[in-house]
């Protein structure tokens, strides 16, 4: 597709990013971090509407969003940086709030903020927060070695910080149990890379919700996904909220969730460890990898047919009717 | 409410058999829906790979969006840059593109646009607004009767006015039916519109054309409960109106909805898109709302140089259930949802915005 300006179709995470990315910067879209011989490096920004919602604010979110993306690549989190772009104006109280949500969560995830920046920009243009990550790599997971029939296992309940963060900003005063899933998965994923159980790949599905995390999983490559209805993960409050605004789970984004490729033998013992976890307490093996249909991924619904799962191009929008 | 129970796999295979059983000597039976969810439902769970080979299910008109005429669409655009107003209006709306822009593109050139989820959203902002704001008023019965509710029952801040492009279902589709437009059997009613209008007005469509009716939810359940009601009809060799979705929606409809909707506007003829003017098929404000009546208010000129279809779209006929949209050689290819060529791309109700969802690229 030619476009002649960003559009927040660009930044939604979908095939419009991937495009950019290919297109513009000449980089190919792949790992959540960089592996570089023993370390992985990794960098995120991060906007959100509301900067406070249930279940995090923007500076959890800044650290546990990148400490999850060196965790993909199969590396220990280590060392973080903080950059902020704050507008004039900003309240020093929300500030503060902020900045104790990211020592409080880099400290769970034994991870240190070791350097940051400031900048201030005019009233009205936003706030923003910048973080990049260094890991140790324990054993580099690149998907390169990803086979037909391995599993596929996502760590939890699909699409809750999408709903949540969607509910709340709108106002749309809907299922009040629901909140962000918003979490670092050191504890959870860690154990699974330091044990020598055969994983393939990961990727924390955020924007685009699992929907984008399969279809880049195959993007290019000469495999498809197939992933099985009844086998997805997803609580009463997403799947209410999913049906009223006609927005399915899987393309809702996630924010404490991975999505794990592993060998079919070591699947469930992976699973064993992800369920002695809270947060893997409803981990699941939600598909495999095939041969059948590369590039694509196919969703076996519950009545025995099947139907593609796209690649998002847009963002979702709230049906009217 | 349990809607597990209309989704649960035993029932839903069961019906599907039946289905199969029944309909084993029939001919082609071309049975069309009128509502985008009901498309959204049966693409999204591949209901149509339930069904044998002989049963054809249609998508008609039943997405609002898809169906605001291009004529209406400039005319607010044209408007709302020239007077420095604001347009409020719903998501879906922004994208449709009039005969150059849309709603949203026309934001880049400065107009100044707000998108809402509900009406009480642009009351809200027009108290804060000191311009003008118009909310531009799309949906079928379905929308409109709350409109008209909520209309009938607050003071309105001064600054916020109405372009009514609401549209009535069961004279659209009886109108096309007069006209020869539809080629169909049968027709599975909209379960949420018809809450507001009843299902009497469907009588007609019944009687006068020999098709057996159905309202019909929109859990698989429903959908194939409601095509065994109309092959049910055909083995008895009847026609008539009924009921599927009676847990929601009662045969006279809903009386003080269609008192609202009589109190606030009168049914005039209407454009729809690439379908022409249908008569008796639109919601206009009456005089006594002329106040509220963006249109007369401001004496909102109107082109009648207008394109409704851009060139190579083939809207018009998958609105009718002419052709299936892979049929139209710019699906997906040129036309996708972040670059809308036809109306039926933009919506999630849009027969070609669902299909595309479900195949993707081709």
């Amino acid at each position: 597709m030619k476009f002649d300006k960003i559009t927040m179709d660009h930044g939604s995470g979908g095939k419009l990013t991937l495009e950019l990315i290919e297109n513009v910067f000449r980089a190919t879209p792949g790992l959540d971090s960089a592996i570089l011989g023993d370390i992985a490096f990794t960098t995120d920004s991060h906007s959100i509407k509301p900067l406070f919602f249930k279940g995090g604010d923007i500076g959890k979110l800044s650290v546990c969003g990148t400490i999850n993306d060196l965790l993909c690549v199969g590396a220990k989190p280590m060392y973080l940086s903080s950059a902020f772009i704050m507008e004039e104006g900003f309240d020093l109280d929300e500030l503060e709030k902020i900045a104790q949500s990211m020592r409080d969560e880099a400290k769970n995830a034994n991870v240190k903020i070791v350097c940051g920046d400031t900048k201030v920009v005019e009233a009205g243009k936003g706030f923003y927060i910048n973080t990049s990550g260094i890991g140790k790599i324990i054993r580099p997971i690149d998907g390169s070695n990803i086979c037909e029939n391995d599993q596929i296992i996502v760590t939890g309940n699909i699409g809750e910080h999408g709903f949540s963060i969607l509910n709340e900003r709108e106002n749309l005063n809907l299922a009040s149990n629901l909140q962000s899933d918003c979490a670092q998965l050191t504890s959870l994923i860690l154990p699974i890379i330091e044990s020598d159980l055969d994983v393939h790949w990961m990727r924390d599905p955020t924007r685009g919700g699992i929907a984008m995390c399969l279809n880049e999983l195959c993007y290019k490559r000469d495999f498809g996904v197939e992933i099985f209805e009844e086998l997805v993960p997803i609580s009463e409050e997403v799947s209410s909220i999913s049906e009223l605004l006609g927005i399915e789970p899987y393309y809702s984004a996630n924010e404490g969730k991975m999505v794990i490729v592993a060998n079919p033998v070591d699947a469930p013992k992976i699973l064993d460890i992800l369920h002695s976890n809270p947060l893997g307490k409803n981990a699941n093996i939600i598909g495999n990898i095939t041969k059948d249909h590369p590039q694509k991924v196919l969703l076996n619904l519950n009545y025995g047919t099947k139907r593609l799962l796209s690649m998002p191009l847009v963002e979702k929008m709230p049906r009217i009717c | 409410m349990q809607l597990s129970k209309f989704k649960d796999k035993d029932l839903v295979l069961a019906l599907a058999q039946s289905i199969k059983v029944k309909s084993k000597n029939f001919e082609n039976l071309r049975i069309m829906h009128v509502c985008g969810t009901h498309e959204n439902s049966i693409v999204r769970y591949a209901l149509r790979d339930l069904l044998p080979d002989n049963i054809k299910l249609l998508a008609g008109p039943g997405c609002p969006v898809c169906v605001t005429s291009s004529k209406d669409i400039d005319a607010i655009i044209n408007y709302g840059i020239k007077n420095n107003c604001t347009i409020a209006t719903f998501g879906d709306m922004l994208r449709v593109k009039g005969s150059n822009y849309s709603l949203f593109s026309a934001s880049k050139m400065g107009l100044s646009v707000k998108m809402v989820y509900g009406l009480d959203e642009a009351i809200d902002f027009a108290k804060k607004s000191r311009q003008d704001v118009i909310f531009f008023s799309v949906g079928f019965e379905t929308t409109a009767a709350p409109i008209a509710s909520i209309i009938k029952s607050i003071s309105l801040p001064e600054n916020l006015s109405f372009f009514s492009v609401h549209k009535y279902t069961p004279n659209g589709v009886l109108e096309l039916l007069k006209a020869g437009k539809l080629n169909i059997d049968a027709l599975i009613l909209p379960g949420h519109a018809s809450i507001v209008s009843g299902l009497v007005p469907y009588e007609k469509a019944s009687s006068d054309f020999k098709l057996p009716c159905v309202a019909a939810g929109f859990e698989p359940a429903d959908i194939l409960s409601a095509i065994l009601m109309i092959i049910n009809q055909i083995e008895n060799n009847t026609c008539k109106v009924e009921n599927e979705y009676e847990r929601l929606l009662s045969y006279e409809g809903n009386k003080l909805a269609q008192k609202a909707l009589n109190d606030v506007f009168d049914i005039v003829p209407c454009i729809w898109r690439g379908l022409g003017t249908i008569e008796n098929s639109g919601f206009e404000f009456k005089k006594t709302y002329d106040f509220l009546n963006a249109k007369v208010k401001f004496n909102i000129p109107f082109s009648e140089d207008y394109i409704e279809e851009q060139k190579g779209c083939r809207c018009a006929e998958v609105i009718l259930g002419l052709i299936e949209p892979t049929q139209c050689p710019m699906f997906s290819k040129v036309c996708n949802p972040h670059n809308p060529v036809g109306p039926c791309m933009v919506s999630d109700e849009g027969t070609c915005r669902n299909w595309w969802e479900v195949k993707g690229e081709i």
